[in-house]
């Protein structure tokens, strides 16, 4: 494995520019995991967008697809000590 | 000098936890998550049983933490290899060549999956988002580009991830005492193209 650098929220490596938030390679979240603005989402919207991610591409139930999504977060950076939806 | 001393220690505490992991993963892969033994761990790292114990307070956290570790290298392989803009095809290589790299090390997740605990199918889920992620987008890409059939993503992704899951908890059956993505994957993309290819099946090509 390289040293690819990994999303704080989502985990997802970071390859190219495109892939960080606004193109800015100084920002250790992803394009995927931004607002609009730039800013970083909160927990609950991650949780919610990652949870619609694993229903889209997974199919999982919604409840199920949250609980996972949830747990899935609690290994990453940006969310490590967060219990509940903010 | 104290300082130099601690500095040793840490060092040296960071390489016994990789060799534990190394071992585990070895263990893991040829005898499986759950009947593993801690013991067995420790013997293979050479080290004594209790220093597993230093590391990890259970062997629950052990095969979580291994599990976690391992699926976190696959799924970055999985990202490194599947090119953005790729078509489903090079998805679906990129996937066979990142889980080969650790086959049986994964052919056990594919077989004990749902066994193991939360945390551990978290592990899973993450491996399988490395695939979706990509696949999602290369299907869309193909299905607008007429390459593919409109199937639903989610739909593509567990029928593919069914095929191979099959093939790897048989792959003594498939490719007795070989890779069986070495041996059978070419054949496996090759037919699931077919199968999803816009062109239908061959009576309907002709």
């Amino acid at each position: 494995m390289t040293g690819m650098r990994l999303c704080v929220a989502c985990g997802m490596p970071m390859k190219t520019a495109a892939d960080f938030a606004m193109g800015d390679t100084e920002k250790d979240y992803c394009v995927h995991c931004a607002r609009t603005d730039g800013s970083m989402q909160s927990y609950g919207e991650k949780a919610a967008s990652l949870a619609a991610f694993l229903v889209m591409t997974q199919g999982l139930d919604g409840g199920a697809a949250l609980e996972a999504a949830k747990g899935m977060m609690t290994r990453l950076p940006a969310w490590k000590g967060v219990g509940g939806i903010a | 000098m104290s300082h130099n001393m601690g500095k040793l220690r840490s060092v040296k505490k960071v390489r016994t936890r990789e060799s534990l992991i190394t071992a585990a993963i070895r263990v893991f892969s040829r005898d499986g998550f759950l009947a593993a033994r801690t013991s067995e761990i420790a013997e293979e790292a050479g080290l004594a049983h209790g220093t597993v114990f230093l590391h990890f307070p259970t062997q629950e956290t052990l095969t979580a933490t291994v599990i976690e570790e391992c699926g976190l290298r696959i799924a970055a392989r999985i990202h490194e290899l599947a090119e953005r803009g790729a078509g489903v095809r090079e998805v679906l290589d990129a996937h066979l060549r990142g889980i080969g790299e650790f086959e049986a090390f994964y052919a056990r997740l594919a077989i004990e999956g749902p066994l193991l605990p939360a945390r551990a199918r978290n592990s899973i889920l993450g491996i399988h988002s490395a695939l979706s992620f990509h696949m999602g987008e290369a299907s869309e890409r193909d299905q607008k580009a007429g390459i593919i059939r409109p199937i639903p993503m989610y739909f593509l992704f567990n029928t593919w991830i069914g095929l191979v899951h099959y093939y790897l908890a048989n792959r003594e059956l498939f490719s007795p005492g070989g890779s069986v993505i070495g041996r059978r994957g070419a054949e496996l993309i090759e037919n699931f193209m077919n199968m999803i290819g816009s062109g239908g099946s061959k009576e309907e090509a002709e």
